[in-house]
């Protein structure tokens, strides 16, 4: 079948490029982040096992950013896939304007979060826009981004912002539901309820597990909004593990850098896995 | 009777989610024609002496929906009178232009390679760009200054351009384009005697059209509004992008904010105008599938 000589793939030709980045770039200094993890210094370090990992759960600082990241995904996540949901089924509904309505939700996703700082802090700040209304009907005021409510305010920001990207998936997803199935329920005599539990989001699970994964990754972006309207030190339920790299950027310390990075590889490729698996079960 | 009813429903509250997503940019858009005096009425909560006069103990930031007087004041400043904003836009633009470029170029040729390559365990390989692309940024960061080091570029923008134009997020963004393209279509070329370059330019490029705008755009919008990358490699201020520097922009200069605001959006609305559809695709195809 295959004449045995010796020439080369033409498609290893065009792979080349992109694969060489791929390891120059992130496979090679990914390993080596793994390998300085393991010493106790960069330059000539001697092997000191999981010390490095040991040490940084007893850093306070980090566990703060671990615990406030964590906190974010566990809330973000679910509150962002209900409200996109949601907007998605209305958009499906809805008979004209479909574009139009799902322009309106893609656009905040496509502001640089740069250009609305300014916007954000006259609204929130202790003599922002929210307090002067509150003060106007005779309520005290709350400092939003200096007490614990600033990760309320950062959440209602992030789910602005980044509403549109789940709601185009489940949207695709919705699309991809045969109508047969509706037709069928119907005719059944199935209510309203039942029809969204049973079919619709019934079939949207693989697409759900998708909006999931996506979700938590996306969820990390959060940073951008935090650092840009709060700088460098925010209040300490806003602090995430983001903050505690760039102060390690500062001291540069490798150690403390590459240890808390292979953490969040293990997290991300554990959680990952967790919700293929789940997937895979749920579409059995 | 009660569908007509649960449509206008749906209507109604399409409408007003709608008009509060959209009210932060219209605000920012219609208080970037007010002139300056008055957002620094608006916006600074100093106590001046007339208010001490007059007994007025807080002052809280007023946003006006509509101004009260319009001018192009703000736009005059951030185009003109001001060069300092056209040179951080530059920035913006001399870290964004070569890795929207970069990257789809990569990523094409790297697409085309995996669909083409007979290789048992290139589905092996293709697993590792799919990890790869999965870590968030945070993950990536390290990494990234560790080559930088190495290679001696950590104060050079070339320090973020280089790992984004290797991103593998575009390859498999392509690869999952072109996964509808039916085989037959090579086979039938390679029967016909052409060479892969051949087929890569006259039939894998046009089916990946869409493809290439919907990647284009998705990492135009990731780079445009840059801040993570910028905040450690970059340290000095006039060589910041305007996504950061947009947010600490310097008192003095606050009356010309909502118009510059409003120019470093324009882009990339600009784009979402053009191809609102290949944004939706791109979304779509950026899914793991």
């Amino acid at each position: 079948m295959n004449d045995k000589k010796l020439h080369i793939d033409p498609a290893a030709l065009f792979l080349m490029l992109g694969l060489i980045g791929l390891v120059l770039f992130y496979i090679w200094p990914f390993t080596l982040s793994l390998w300085y993890s393991l010493l106790d210094k960069p330059v000539k370090g001697s092997f000191v096992g999981l010390n490095n990992f040991i040490e940084l759960f007893h850093n306070k600082s980090y566990l703060m950013g671990l615990k406030n990241t964590l906190l974010f995904i566990g809330v973000s996540v679910p509150l962002g896939m209900i409200l996109s949901l949601l907007v998605a089924l209305l958009i499906h509904r809805v008979k004209r304007h479909k574009k139009l309505f799902t322009l309106v939700f893609l656009i905040p996703l496509v502001i640089p979060s740069g250009s609305m700082v300014f916007f954000w802090k006259a609204l929130f700040l202790n003599e922002g826009y929210v307090n002067a209304l509150l003060n106007f009907i005779g309520l005290n005021g709350v400092n939003w981004l200096e007490t614990s409510a600033a990760l309320y305010i950062i959440l209602l920001i992030f789910l602005w912002k980044n509403l549109g990207y789940n709601m185009v998936l489940f949207m695709a997803g919705i699309h991809n539901i045969p109508k047969e199935y509706y037709e069928a329920a119907a005719v059944d005599g199935a209510n309203a309820f039942q029809t969204f539990f049973r079919i619709t989001l019934h079939c949207l699970t693989p697409m759900t597990v998708l909006v999931v994964i996506m979700s938590i990754i996306n969820s990390f972006k959060v940073f951008k909004e935090i650092y840009l309207i709060t700088g460098s030190y925010p209040h300490e339920s806003i602090y995430m593990l983001q903050h505690f790299m760039n102060n390690m950027f500062y001291s540069l310390n490798y150690q403390k850098l590459t240890t808390a990075t292979c953490i969040l590889v293990l997290i991300i490729t554990l959680m990952v896995q967790f919700l293929f698996r789940f997937e895979r079960r749920a579409v059995e | 009777m009660s569908r007509r009813y649960a449509d206008s429903w749906i209507m109604v509250s399409l409408i007003f989610l709608g008009v509060l997503f959209m009210l932060p940019l219209v605000v920012t858009l219609t208080n970037s024609l007010m002139p300056a005096n008055d957002i620094l009425s608006h916006y600074t909560t100093r106590l001046s002496v007339f208010d001490i006069v007059n007994g007025v103990k807080e002052r809280y930031i007023q946003i006006p929906l509509i101004p009260s007087q319009i001018s192009l004041s703000q736009y005059a400043d951030v185009l003109v009178n001001q060069p300092s904003f056209l040179i951080l836009l530059t920035n913006s633009l001399k870290i964004t232009v070569p890795v929207v470029l970069g990257n789809v170029i990569v990523s094409m040729l790297a697409a085309y390679g995996f669909s083409i390559w007979k290789w048992k365990h290139k589905e092996k390989i293709f697993f590792i760009y799919i990890v790869v692309m999965l870590m968030p940024l945070q993950a990536v960061l390290v990494p990234n200054y560790i080559v930088a080091d190495q290679l001696g570029l950590t104060t050079s923008y070339l320090a973020i351009i280089l790992p984004g134009i290797f991103s593998p997020f575009g390859t498999f963004l392509l690869r999952q384009n072109m996964k509808s393209l039916p085989k037959e279509y090579f086979e039938a070329a390679q029967v016909d005697g052409a060479n892969s370059l051949y087929m890569f330019l006259h039939i894998a490029l046009p089916q990946m059209k869409s493809g290439i705008a919907a990647l284009a755009m998705l990492v135009f919008i990731e780079y445009w509004n840059i801040v993570e990358q910028v905040i450690i490699f970059i340290k000095e201020y006039y060589r910041e992008p305007l996504s950061v520097f947009l947010s600490h922009i310097p008192s003095e200069n606050i009356s010309m904010i909502f118009a510059a605001s409003v120019v470093y959006m324009l882009l990339p609305l600009w784009f979402l105008m053009l191809g609102q559809k290949d944004l939706e695709k791109g979304i779509e195809l950026s899914g793991i599938k």
